[in-house]
Parts: C-alpha cells; structure tokens; sequence
C-alpha cells in the first residue's frame, strides 16, 4: 500500500517559481498496476523522484508499505525498483557488471544466479560481457528493467518506461510488467502511450499542472465521461470531437451530419483526458 | 562497517580505473606534468641548487608526489562524481539503494585513494631512477595516504557542489593550482614574505610538504600532522552531509 498525503513540491530559479506538484494526496493498493497520465510538465516524473528518494517534498508525506518516506528511506529503498525516464545505465560497464554493482549495493543473496535470471528474462543473457555503450536504446531500457527488478522489489517504479521503443520490443517490456504483476508487485507506471496505460493499468490518475484531476479505473474513467466518440473532419480538415454515453446518441449525431468524414468510436484515455483537462496528452 | 555499503562502489570505480589502465595513454597522461617538472626543475635547475644542505632532486620528488597524489585523487573523484551526477545519472543509484551517506562517501574515497596511490606509485619508481638514495619512510607513505585520503574527500564535495563540469575545472584553477605551486612543491616556502607565509600555511598541501620530507616526527612535523587529520576528517564529513543532503 502507498498512501501519499498533501504533497507539495515547488521549484524555484532566479526566473520563476514551479509547483510541480500541488497538495497530491492519493492511495495505491498494493499489487495494483497504477499508471500517471498527464502532458509534459505535469509532474509525473517529479511524483516518481519523490516516491523514489531522488527528491525531497517541499510538504506532505508518503507512507510505503508502513514506512515514511522522510523517516525511514533506507527501509523504502529496500523495497523499491527504479526504472528511471533518464538512462542511468553505467555505459562503460558491460551489462553483468551493471547488474552485479547494483544486485552488491541492494545486498542481493545468490547474486550470480539472479543475474543471469534477469539477464535471461529481458532476453540479454547473450549480451552479458557486452558494453552497454554497444547496446541500442531498446537494449538499455530491457536491462534498466531487468537491473530494477534484480533485488525482487515489493513496489516497481517505471518512469515512461517504453519511451523511443519500437512496437515490437514494447510489447515484449509489457510481458515483464504484466509478469512483475502477477508476482503481487505494485507498479507505478508514467506514460505518454495511452494504449500502454490501456494494456497495463489497473488504475489511472490524470495529472494535469502538478494537480491530481481524476482516479478511477481505465473503464470507469471512459465510462464517467462518454463511452462513445464521434470524429467529424470537417470540409477544412478540422477535427471536431463529441463524446456520448450512448452509442444511440452517438449514431443519432453522425446521421444528422453532412459534407464531412464521420467516425465513430469507442472513447480511450486520450479522450478523457481531453475531456477532463482540456489538454491533449 | 557493512561491505555492502562501500565496497560496490569502490568495485564500481575500480572497474572503470582498470579499463582507462589498459588505455596507455591514461598511465601516460597521469605521469607526463609531474615529469616534467622533475626534467625542468629537477634535471634542469637542480643541478646547481643545494636545499636544506641536500641536493635539489632530493627535495623535489617527495614534492612532485604530494603534489601528484592531490591532483589525481581530487581530479578523479570531483570530476567523475560531477558527471555522474550531472550527466551521467548514475550517482542516482546510490542514492536510490539502502546504504547510507557514509558509505557511498568512503567508497568514493578509497576509489580516489586508489587512484592517487597508483599515480604516486609511478613517480616514487621515477624517482627512484632519477635520485637513487631517495627512499620511502614510515612517515612518507603515511603522510602520502593521509594526503589522499585528505584530496579525495575534498573532491567529493567539490563534485557535489558544482553545477556543471566546466565549474569543476574553475575550483581547481583557483584552488587546487595555487596549492600545488605555493605550498613548498617546488621551493621551501620559510623565505617567504611573513603575510604570504600565513595565507600559504591554510593550505593543506603546505603540511603534507612538510611532513612528507621529515625523517622522524618533531614537533612540527606532528602539528602538521593535527592539522591534516582535521583537515580531512573536516572535509570527510562535510562531504558525507553533502550526499546526505542531496535533493534533486
């Protein structure tokens, strides 16, 4: 269980003043994959910064599995996976070395063993006595999955973990993900894909300028704001959205318009987002 | 003193010093200005120059590896903690793993350690081609570690303080270049102005010059002692506090 209480975080320079996280309060139940969806600048990465110890909150407090983030980090750090926005790989290491330096410091027992188990699981076992610098960026984000999940964390942070990945290679980091799931882990997922938040997400929160907008269920969030949309390109090429509950609804609009390309669909999460914020992700 | 703390750190430095080891030009670089104040000043001047009844040579190597341990033993912790830190982002996962401030300070330590050792290593062996009565005391390898110890914990704060690598070279060019000309490396700095003799006694490589060239532990020798123990204790726990401290 993660319980986050009042978070404020504020970033001040000699230009401005940033509130990159403003009064969050919210739970994630443990075992449950929990995705954050919001627009560049919302503050996911900074929510994951402070869960992770990176960052310290301006107020507020986290409890992780009992523990308080400002009082016993070290006892959160021992429960917690970090797959970070920024590869934070050792480039000049060869992958094993990667893991092994991690898997010392997290105290990892039967080291070897777990290593070549999580080397085999990201499908890098052959790659072991490579350099990373050699790898290519789906290479490194597999082993930055494969260096988190090394200690067996309890909770796993994964910080658009997918970001720049071919199709192909995503769907195979789902596989993981889902496979950490069924383990009993709790993932805390940021990402820009909304067909990754659909595939992977037990819940959603929308963030929107440092603000928690809504937590719901991918299906109740859809639900809550129209199950149905209607895309109307009009004669200029503008795209017009409208959302219905009903698929009556839905059809009875598009029957009624005329000289334009109507579609109609079921509603995803960029649409609730864009319903909610009135941004786009 | 848990293993797990330190040591992966240490191993994590290690393994990097041995692959730049295997690049010849890394023991090249590390040893090419130290050498060539030894043909410079050494060679060059020393021929003619009697220094506290002794020859020029005898003086100056011990000086050379003072001077050699601080430059390589700060250079690589501030320089590689700044990038990692920085650019890199590696430093993140110490941060992130179960191990405290402490540990990641005396990892990083004993890596800048190691790697002020090796340089001095290699000019205490050109030394010894060049100066044959020149020979290793208790003193001078004690000294020789305290200093490393001393440069190294002061690399790690310069690391942590500093907003980019740029800056990393500006606190050497004020700090660590001064040092290594003023504090008796190259010329015994008691005929100094008395005013320039007090400011160049707040560097710490002025002690570990004296110390280093003593035979047996006087009175002064033991003060310069004091002063490098706190001087390094002081610069230790800053740095600690300064990883502790770390917020991004």
């Amino acid at each position: 269980m993660i319980e986050i209480e009042g978070l404020k975080k504020t970033y001040i320079n000699a230009q401005n003043k940033t509130v990159a996280i403003d009064n969050l309060s919210l739970k994630i139940e443990r075992g449950m994959v929990f995705g954050l969806l919001g627009p560049n600048g919302a503050g996911k990465t900074t929510i994951i910064k402070i869960l992770t110890t990176l960052t310290k909150p301006d107020t507020g407090s986290c409890l992780m599995e009992g523990f308080d983030i400002n009082i016993n980090p070290i006892e959160i750090k021992k429960r917690i996976g970090v797959v970070p926005q920024e590869n934070n790989l050792d480039r000049e290491l060869t992958a094993w070395e990667n893991l092994l330096i991690y898997g010392m410091l997290h105290d990892v027992e039967g080291l070897d063993k777990k290593i070549e188990a999580s080397l085999t699981m990201v499908g890098l076992w052959d790659r072991k006595n490579s350099l990373v610098t050699h790898f290519s960026g789906g290479m490194q984000r597999r082993l930055l999955l494969a260096r988190a999940l090394l200690p067996q964390p309890s909770i796993l942070f994964l910080d658009e973990p997918t970001i720049g990945l071919d199709p192909q290679i995503r769907r195979q980091m789902w596989d993981v993900i889902r496979k950490t799931k069924i383990q009993g882990r709790t993932v805390i997922i940021t990402t820009h894909y909304i067909e990754e938040a659909e595939a992977l997400c037990d819940k959603i929160g929308v963030l929107s300028k440092g603000k928690l907008i809504a937590v719901d269920t991918p299906d109740n969030l859809k639900t809550m704001v129209g199950s149905y949309v209607v895309d109307v390109i009009d004669e200029e090429g503008h795209l017009n959205q409208h959302i219905f509950k009903s698929r009556e609804g839905a059809h009875d609009m598009a029957s009624r318009l005329n000289n334009c390309s109507v579609t109609i669909r079921k509603s995803n999460l960029e649409d609730v987002f864009i319903k909610i914020t009135g941004e786009r992700i | 003193m848990s293993k797990s703390g330190w040591y992966p750190i240490f191993l994590r430095e290690m393994l990097h010093f041995r692959r730049k080891l295997l690049r010849l030009g890394y023991i090249f670089s590390a040893m090419v200005i130290p050498i060539i104040y030894l043909l410079a000043f050494g060679f060059g001047l020393g021929r003619d120059v009697k220094i506290e009844g002794g020859d020029y040579l005898s003086f100056l190597i011990p000086g050379l590896v003072a001077m050699s341990s601080m430059n390589n033993s700060y250079t690589w912790v501030s320089s590689n903690l700044n990038l990692n830190r920085i650019y890199f982002k590696t430093f993140q996962i110490y941060i992130q793993a179960p191990i405290k401030a402490s540990s990641i300070m005396i990892g990083e330590v004993l890596a800048g350690m190691a790697k002020g050792l090796f340089a001095s290593i290699l000019i205490i062996v050109v030394g010894y081609l060049a100066e044959p009565t020149f020979h290793l005391s208790a003193i001078f390898v004690a000294t020789l570690l305290i200093n490393c110890f001393m440069f190294a914990s002061l690399g790690i704060i310069a690391g942590m303080i500093t907003k980019s690598h740029e800056d990393t070279a500006t606190y050497s060019n004020f700090f660590i270049m001064p040092m290594a000309f003023f504090s008796g490396t190259f010329f015994p700095i008691d005929k100094l102005p008395v005013f320039i003799k007090s400011v160049i006694y707040l560097f710490p490589l002025t002690h570990t010059n004296i110390l280093i060239r003593k035979t047996e532990l006087d009175y002064e020798g033991l003060l310069s002692l004091l002063i490098l123990i706190i001087y390094g204790l002081a610069f230790f726990f800053y740095g600690s506090g300064l990883i502790k401290r770390y917020n991004e």
